[in-house]
């Protein structure tokens, strides 16, 4: 974020004392407003062109009710996820999305940014997740939807609108989740394969595995370096790996992770290794964290098929990029080689893999990247069909575009 | 006072019908008052209000075509899928055009590897679920109403079932639609693929209630079939045991597939119909499922038992056999049929409370019917805190009528007075209309106008539906004058 454009900073520690804030903005100087949490995506989406304040959750934090025997939860947005988590686990439950950076992460960012990992494949993301949601408009009228219970259809679902909506409708203050009990254990396999053809095989196996994954990662060798040495962990690297998590007791982790390794045999892996106990711990977080933008010169990340993900990978590595795929989502993030040092070649390099993606149904957006570049680069990738309705949702909501203006798909 | 069957019949303009059956051919549309009788109501027969003609059509270049024209005469529209809404969702408030799309039932497209399907509105949600039969894939979200509902309907009120405790509802297995927008557009939102760029119209376009479009494709996440199941019938000499023990699974962090409840009066329907074997003195079962891998099944089940012997189940049953697993859900979900055994009329509320607060809001329902003289079946999704009191009565008893009013009312007042909704998975339709300003403050509901002004400009597709503030002639004066008489849930 171009931290000149933010003139200056609000930090409310009410709902009330924020509403009371945007309000004023809104009736008076009307400046844009900059939504922040952690501040742990700020690098997400165009620079900021127009001077404007950044509107601080963190002084929100305060847990409103957590019935731990309803396996619900409400609490303020500005809360970390580190904190967050250390309240669930003293009941045994957790809100199952990897989330980098968890002391800093804030639940309303990690909301706003539909943040997600590995485990989205067995868990869901954070729609799934997001039972009621309060949340205050551009003119600093408070409004909620949903409710506490985890069934409800009174009234549009404007939960889902707002999880991904990168503070660009509303501030959202509050939330209340759906929470799952904390698994026994967890345990990952590790397995290298000698082509990438053969993983894509043991994907093709794994759709009728009798095990039950709940992450199926695909890591090029330098994403696999990078992820090993970040957990601590000695694993090979030198080929592209299959890492396959399973969740549960651990009766039922050792016979999935037996079980797998029968089933994908034929395919001929080049070794499997097992990650368990606190490895396996590690190896979490260093996934999660691999998609953190980092010193390379630009982040993306692709969506598509599940089937055409493997070739896209290998294209990817082609081009040089560092690559983890949640592959059985479809979901690629990807890191441009060192060697990219101008925007043309940046452009250049991500318009072969964003006309891959297109031609698998799906699109490529940047993550992240310099400032500098991102006028240049289409951030959102290619047009999607709904964004003329999407415009027309932010008219509705923003007409003065005070949220996030710099952000129009 | 205005009421819902009060509206004066629109006049159809001769161009327009005759631009209708241009597109639709002669056996594409409706318009003979006899015929139209038929879709004067959903599974929700207080409110009637006949449509003025009916279309059917088969493609969604037709159904753009249909919604162009009426924009053209300014003639409103409702789509429509099998009807089975049990809050008037289908309900042709201002007359006009109902858009029927069972005709629409192609399963358009199955992808394994991907894990989605592309299906037409008018799919039954059941006939997924055989197509898919032996792919060892199937459509999770199971409303009890699966043999006749359409995957449109179900898209439209984000309808759940007894699976969802586990499984989640519809929008958890929704990835994209086709709509046809309210001025004729038609437009893709959401896709096959997971996390297109920008913000997700999908999960906020599923429970619409036909307010934002007319579906005319949804693509669907399909989810593994579980390996192995463990079906439990838990039976309990009363009710507070009951609810206990839901509240107890639940509490020591178990989340089975399906956790139901059926009390006595419902046994004693159920055993009439079915013959299964309910214990009739049972105060009431609780039918419990977990599903998952063959190695922790058992020993899930087993904490299960143990939950349910610890709060007082006399017996504890398993279901030992898939033929005996499947009769049990036959009986389950037939159980609304086999309340024409205990009474000639019955209305059904859809309430939900915290899960903890079940104790509390069926102790609530006992008193009410005893406070107005009303017999009051239960049968429902305990595990979601989802309730649905069956209220039995004569419609022929105008007071007896007049009191299941004034009961289903205080019932569903008091789910919000514990935290909870008035409707869990039926939707808001016309029936709950008036409950809205109850659950949601001024500006929640002008936010809600907003985001439907966003999709729907004008007044034509689905006027008067889920918002108490949306139309000309406000639905909170219709005065409802009698309870439905509902099919199945």
């Amino acid at each position: 974020m171009s931290h000149a454009a933010i003139t200056d900073e609000f930090l409310p520690t009410t709902q009330t004392e924020l509403c009371r804030w945007v309000g004023e903005n809104a009736h008076g100087p009307g400046l844009p407003i900059y939504p922040v949490g952690g501040r742990t995506a700020i690098q997400y989406g165009p620079a900021l062109t127009k001077k404007g304040i950044a509107l601080c959750t963190t002084g929100l934090a305060r847990v409103i009710d957590y019935p731990a025997r309803d396996m619900t939860i409400t609490v303020e947005a500005g809360i970390r996820i580190e904190e967050l988590s250390k309240i669930l686990a003293e009941q045994g439950q957790r809100l199952p999305i990897d989330v980098p950076h968890l002391h800093r992460a804030t639940l309303g960012g990690v909301l706003a940014t539909n943040t997600s990992g590995s485990r989205r494949y067995g868990l869901g993301t954070m729609r799934d997740y997001v039972i009621g949601i309060s949340a205050v408009d551009a003119e600093g009228q408070p409004f909620k939807a949903g409710g506490r219970v985890v069934k409800n259809v009174a009234g549009y679902d404007l939960c889902k609108m707002l999880v991904g909506s990168l503070g660009t409708l509303a501030v959202v203050t509050q939330v209340t989740l759906k929470l799952r009990p904390i698994p026994e254990t967890s345990l990952h396999v590790w397995i290298t394969f000698d082509r990438l053809s053969q993983v894509d095989q043991a994907l093709e196996r794994l759709t009728t595995s009798q095990t039950r994954p709940v992450s199926v990662d695909l890591l090029e060798p330098r994403a696999a370096a990078a992820i090993v040495t970040e957990a601590g962990l000695e694993l090979p690297v030198n080929r592209p790996v299959l890492c396959v998590g399973f969740e549960g007791t651990a009766n039922e982790t050792s016979w999935q992770a037996d079980t797998l390794q029968d089933e994908l045999r034929p395919i001929g892996p080049h070794g499997d290794h097992f990650v368990q106990h606190d490895d396996a711990s590690s190896l979490w977080f260093a996934l999660t964290d691999f998609q953190v933008p980092s010193e390379e010169p630009l982040t993306f990340k692709a969506n598509l098929l599940p089937s055409r993900t493997v070739e896209f990978v290998g294209a990817a590595q082609q081009a040089g990029c560092t690559v983890l795929a949640h592959v059985a989502n479809g979901i690629v993030v990807g890191q441009l080689p060192d060697e990219i040092t101008t925007v043309s070649a940046a452009a250049q390099r991500l318009e072969s893999l964003r006309a891959l993606a297109r031609k698998s149904r799906g699109n490529l957006v940047v993550v992240q990247c310099e400032d500098s570049w991102k006028s240049a680069l289409p951030l959102w990738g290619e047009p999607e069909p709904g964004w003329p309705l999407m415009r027309s949702l932010k008219q509705q909501l923003d007409p003065r575009k005070l949220f996030n203006p710099q952000i129009v798909f | 006072m205005t009421t819902a069957t009060a509206s004066l019949p629109l006049q159809m303009p001769a161009p327009f019908l005759d631009g209708l059956r241009l597109i639709l051919g002669e056996a594409g549309l409706l318009a003979d008052p006899d015929e139209l009788l038929v879709y004067e109501c959903d599974g929700f027969t207080i409110a009637k209000n006949a449509p003025d003609v009916v279309v059917f059509p088969t493609t969604t270049e037709q159904v753009a075509a249909i919604v162009k024209l009426c924009n053209q005469y300014q003639i409103p529209f409702v789509p429509r899928g099998a009807g089975t809404s049990l809050a008037g969702g289908c309900l042709p408030v201002g007359g006009g055009v109902m858009i029927t799309l069972t005709r629409m039932r192609k399963i358009v497209e199955v992808n394994l590897r991907d894990r989605y399907a592309i299906v037409e509105p008018g799919v039954v949600n059941v006939h997924l679920t055989n197509h898919l039969k032996g792919t060892g894939y199937h459509y999770a979200p199971d409303p009890s109403s699966q043999g006749a509902c359409t995957i449109g309907g179900n898209f439209a009120t984000n309808s759940g079932g007894p699976h969802t405790l586990k499984y989640g509802v519809t929008v958890n297995h929704v990835l994209g639609a086709e709509m046809v927008m309210p001025d004729g557009a038609i437009v893709e939102i959401g896709g096959p693929v997971e996390d297109s760029p920008g913000y997700d119209l999908t999960g906020l376009f599923v429970g619409h209630e036909g307010t934002f479009g007319i579906c005319t494709k949804v693509i669907v996440r399909l989810t593994r079939d579980p390996a192995a199941y463990r079906t439990m019938l838990g039976v309990f000499n009363s009710v507070q045991d009951a609810t206990q023990t839901i509240s107890n699974i639940i509490g020591a962090g178990i989340v089975p597939a399906a956790l139901e409840l059926m009390d006595q009066g419902i046994i004693e329907a159920l055993e009439a119909a079915f013959h299964f074997g309910f214990p009739l003195d049972a105060a009431a079962v609780l039918l419990i499922e977990v599903d998952g891998l063959e190695v922790a099944v058992d020993e899930e089940a087993r904490k299960i038992i143990d939950i349910c012997r610890e709060t007082g189940a006399r017996e504890v049953r398993s279901a030992n056999t898939a033929k005996e697993r499947l009769l049990l859900w036959k009986c389950r979900k037939q159980a609304f049929g086999a309340i024409g055994r205990l009474s000639p009329s019955y209305c059904t509320q859809d309430g939900v409370v915290p899960r903890t607060k079940l104790p509390e809001i069926l102790d609530f329902i006992t008193a009410v019917g005893e406070r107005h003289g009303l017999r009051i079946v239960n049968v429902f999704h305990a595990g979601d805190g989802n309730i649905h009191p069956i209220l039995l009565f004569d419609e022929r008893n105008a007071e007896q009528v007049k009191r299941v009013l004034i009961a289903s009312d205080e019932i569903l007042n008091k789910c919000i007075d514990l935290g909870g909704s008035v409707t869990g998975e039926h939707g808001i339709g016309v029936e709950k209309i008036n409950f809205m300003s109850k659950l949601f403050a001024p500006h929640d509901l002008a936010v809600m106008a907003k985001v439907r002004a966003a999709f729907n400009t004008g007044q034509l597709c689905s006027p008067q539906k889920m918002l108490p503030t949306a139309g000309a002639c406000g639905m909170e004066h219709i005065e409802r004058k009698a309870p439905g008489r509902h099919a199945a849930m």
